[in-house]
């Protein structure tokens, strides 16, 4: 067995050098010979009725290779939902999707050619926002939505309701209706966020040999595989993908894109194809973090406890289900997640709009979950009259405590997180309020969040130089785990040194299948089926070492580049020496090693519509910062900031300490002036970076971090994501202690300074949601439990 | 006339137009892809190289307007791969996740140590104010070229 402190370490990234000197080569940077370049129409309504659509004489413009539509793609693919065609068909649904593309000898041919492309679009009432799509006589994004393949059973569908999820567990109205209890009603709303990824989508397809070969810019090679392949009717075994390093992913990169596009194209031209979205496209049609609109409301005893709690969460999809149809089932880890409720009922609903579809983004709904869920523990507090800290202490989620769909929760871990808080805090000078007149403020959360488990495949092979090489779908989108967490893995079941670990970039036609790397997966599973794979290669070179030496294998070591026997005389020989000769012997040596998620049970009949019933790794975090909030003009300063991440163990502290660090202003770029908002033509309004306000390096503050290890995790080695959860809490964070500062209800994210002021000077009332029903049954399309088929509810 | 562009120490010559981005020439032309097209419009600065020493966001200068200067990109300052203090700091406080931003971080810090050898932490987060990273959240590229402005003084500023 490996020792796992042999896969400790500060391990330094291989891709740094060539990163810093200008030679890494991402997709945008490749330029294969013969390309053409590819672009893409798209529609300038929010709703309408395509009549005509005519590509004559754009395909004979000069330079002109290929020109593609509706008729070339007739496929529809999705999350849950198969409602999403390639191209317009004959609605549009949101301002921005593509008409038709383009590939021709240079960029300028293909962009003068779509502005010859002829067509004619009868506009059509738009629901641009979630209040109108939920109106009664709304316009329906999809008319005809009964008639989509359902991809995953289970969920509640009807009219502009995509999706619909609910958990309940136990009797939540006995639980309001105690005598003795207080009720504490609260609402939020939050924007979307774009991924401002530096990278934007890019991709270049190809036939070679009768097949696709795509390389893109993802996180999903075999999604890329599998949607490309049913969008354009080819079998998904006649596309290969292989992966370039990404430049940024955050989820954006977490579905297919632009890359069925480019295969048609080349489908068509014979030749290959780049595409490449502008960053005006970037920022338009990027798959944002979806805004929302939450009620929550639960029932307190003036001891504390939490007796009861309701909530609806509504999500904005956009104009096609995505992503946010299956993250409708994260409302309830979330929501559900960081204190022991005794009754539960949250409902969690995917809404179709006339607007760009939203998808993935680090944390995803999580986010503001907890900011909903963080700030209604405030107020919830406050209503009883108890410290915010202490009523956490008394509530967080310990050992045996149970989650929203009944799964049992293991270990104590927000409680010693919290400790852990403490002693950060203790650490850090006294916040001393300057005579500024500006409002100090500070705030504790705590997360509940998870690791995205799933199929990972991995093949180790041993070369006779006593190198190993690793195979995986794993993509390097920057957080290094396939250049530091991967390697250190293989490198310490093997006693070889991780730089001696040569790791395979993402090839479809070379590794098994993967889910992607997202979710805070990559080290969990790509790192449990790379472990088990360099396990059975340990184990065949002990065999054959002990042939060699004439001892059994286990009494060998495996260490330094050595398989010895212990002892002073360290009698033995290299590795490199045992695999040549096991390779001289046997042929060379290989292991593989698969892993999937086990699956942890929930409670029957709890969870309705959801894609995971109970969540495999739990991951727990608690934030801490210092605000102050200017009272003239509404600014919010950060002036300290504070994590406490549980990261089961921390292979390579520093890897993790950069993704903390990287997380949390992200976050704050969220919690503060990252700000979407969308015009009454239903375009984003914000096309660049001089309208969507990004952290610079003047905003934001060193972040202190303590890592919390020993949680109980069923990640290899113990280990737990570590990406994707820093910025879970952010949102909260701040608000909470912009509240805290302000004596203000906090109710809304980003605080841009207008939205901070116009509170501050009472000029805005709290939020009211026509769309939300005062009855929380009222809410569902059916009563919870009941069987929903497949398309009666609307 | 073609254009005649000086970079990294040779003259290379472009039938672009006048007008079209430096930027462009550099990456599809010259195949010289460190720097980055991200926002093109002047904002996050991955498309920064250095003209006559000084960084120019190469998405918004027209070539025509460069013939005559020296332009240094990402490739030029070292060349066979070797890292400059800077890069080797970088590197050594485990800054770089994506990557993209990297070029046009290099560049100005560079410039911008050769300038001021003894730079402070409020002076480099001002030198970094037209250079956007998604990834880090920053504070490991500040520490790196605090290290390089305390450790080397004006001598490692003059080598960049």
């Amino acid at each position: 067995m490996v020792d796992p402190a042999d896969t400790v370490m500060n391990f330094r990234r291989r891709d740094a050098r060539d990163k810093l000197t200008g030679r890494t080569r991402f997709t945008i940077d490749r330029f294969p010979a013969g390309l053409l370049h590819g672009a893409v129409l798209r529609a300038g309504v929010a709703s309408g009725i395509l009549r005509k659509l005519d590509v004559s004489r754009a395909a004979t413009m000069p330079g002109v290779r290929a020109v593609v539509t509706a008729g070339d793609a007739p496929g529809r693919i999705g999350i849950g939902i198969a409602d999403h065609p390639l191209f317009v068909v004959d609605r549009v649904r949101y301002h921005g999707e593509p008409l038709a593309a383009i590939a021709a000898d240079t960029f300028d041919q293909a962009q003068a050619a779509l502005a010859a492309i002829v067509f004619d679009i009868a506009p059509m009432p738009a629901v641009l926002d979630m209040e109108a799509a939920l109106a009664a006589e709304a316009p329906l994004v999809h008319p005809d939505w009964r008639s989509y393949e359902v991809l995953f059973a289970g969920g509640a569908r009807g009219g502009n309701v995509a999706w619909e999820a609910t958990a309940v567990r136990g009797d939540v109205d006995a639980a309001f209706a105690r005598p003795d209890v207080t009720i504490v009603d609260s609402a939020f709303r939050v924007g979307r966020q774009n991924h401002v990824a530096f990278e934007p989508r890019a991709a270049i397809a190809a036939f070679e040999d009768g097949r696709l070969h795509i390389e893109t810019s993802t996180q999903v090679p075999w999604t890329v595989r599998n949607g490309t392949a049913r969008l354009l009717g080819i079998r998904a075994s006649a596309v290969r993908v292989t992966v370039p390093p990404v430049g940024g992913g955050f989820g954006l990169k977490f579905d297919l894109a632009i890359e069925p596009f480019a295969a048609l194209l080349a489908r068509k031209s014979g030749r290959p194809v780049r595409l490449v979205n502008s960053r005006e496209e970037e920022m338009l049609t990027c798959l944002f973090r979806e805004n929302a609109e939450i009620r929550i409301r639960s029932a307190v005893t003036k001891a504390g406890e939490i007796l009861g709690r309701e909530a609806v969460v509504l999500m904005d999809c956009g104009a096609y289900g995505g992503e946010q149809i299956f993250l409708t089932t994260m409302t309830a880890h979330t929501l559900g997640g960081n204190y022991r409720v005794g009754a539960t009922r949250l409902v969690s609903r995917a809404i179709y709009t006339n607007t760009a579809p939203n998808g993935a983004f680090r944390a995803c709904n999580g986010v503001y979950n907890t900011f909903a869920l963080e700030r209604h523990t405030d107020e919830i507090a406050a209503a009883i009259g108890m410290d915010p800290l202490a009523f956490r202490r008394r509530n967080v989620l310990g050992d045996g405590a149970l989650g929203a769909t009944g799964q049992i929760f293991e270990g104590d871990v927000l409680g010693p997180m919290l400790d852990r808080m403490a002693e950060l805090r203790a650490d850090a000078p006294d916040l001393v309020p300057g005579d500024d007149g500006r409002l100090y403020g500070r705030a504790t959360t705590v997360g509940t969040w998870f690791v995205f488990v799933g199929p990972s495949a991995a093949t180790v092979n041993m070369n006779a130089d006593g190198s190993a090489t690793l195979v995986t779908s794993g993509v390097e989108i920057g957080s290094g785990s396939t250049m530091q967490a991967l390697p250190q893995i293989v490198a310490g079941v093997l006693g070889i040194r991780p730089d001696d670990v040569v790791v395979r970039s993402a090839d479809t036609d070379a590794a098994g299948y993967d889910v992607g790397v997202g979710g805070g997966r990559t080290t969990v599973s790509l790192g449990a089926a790379s472990l088990k794979a360099a396990t059975e290669v340990r184990g065949k070179l002990l065999a054959v070492a002990a042939a060699m030496m004439d001892v059994a294998p286990d009494d060998l070591v495996m260490r330094d580049g050595r398989i010895e026997r212990p002892g002073a005389n360290r009698y033995g020989y290299s590795i490199a020496e045992v695999a040549a000769r096991a390779q001289a012997l046997q042929g060379p040596v290989a292991g593989t090693g698969a892993f999937t998620g086990q699956g942890v049970k929930a409670m029957v009949g709890c969870a309705a519509g959801h894609f995971l019933d109970a969540i495999d790794i739990p991951v727990f975090a608690v934030h801490d910062c210092d605000v102050a909030v200017d009272r003239e003009t509404g600014h919010v300063e950060v002036l300290g900031y504070r994590v406490v991440q549980d990261v089961g163990r921390a292979l390579n502290p520093s890897a993790v300490g950069g993704q903390i660090q990287g997380g949390v202003v992200q976050g704050l770029g969220y919690a503060l002036h990252e700000d979407v908002t969308i015009g009454s033509d239903g375009c984003v309004r914000q096309s660049g970076f001089e309208t969507y306000r990004l952290p610079l390096a003047g905003d934001v503050v060193p972040v202190a971090i303590s890592l919390y290890e020993g949680a109980p995790s069923s990640g290899p080695l113990g280990t737990k994501g570590a990406g994707e959860v820093p910025i879970l809490n952010v949102g909260a964070t701040v608000a909470c202690a912009v509240a805290n500062a302000t004596g203000l209800r906090v109710q809304e994210l980003p605080l841009t300074p207008p939205r901070v002021l116009e509170r501050l000077l009472g000029r805005k009332p709290d939020l009211a949601f026509p769309h939300i029903a005062e009855r929380w049954a009222d809410n569902l399309l059916h009563p919870h439990g009941q069987s929903t088929g497949s398309g009666d509810g609307g | 006339m073609p254009l005649a562009l000086t970079v990294n120490g040779e003259v290379r010559l472009s039938n672009a137009g006048p007008m079209t981005p430096l930027l462009d020439i550099l990456r599809e032309e010259f195949q010289l892809t460190g720097a980055k097209p991200v926002c093109r419009e002047g904002f996050c600065g991955a498309c920064m190289v250095l003209r006559d020493g000084r960084p120019i966001l190469s998405c918004l200068t027209p070539a025509g307007l460069v013939e005559g200067s020296d332009i240094c990109t990402i490739e030029g300052l070292s060349p066979g791969g070797t890292l400059t203090p800077l890069q080797d700091a970088l590197e050594s406080h485990d800054a770089v996740q994506c990557g993209m931003c990297f070029p046009g971080m290099v560049i100005t810090l560079t410039h911008a140590l050769r300038r001021t050898h003894d730079l402070t932490d409020a002076e480099v987060r001002q030198a970094l104010v037209g250079n956007i990273c998604r990834c880090t959240g920053y504070e490991r590229i500040v520490a790196a070229a605090l290290a390089i402005a305390a450790a080397h003084g004006p001598e490692a500023a003059r080598d960049g």
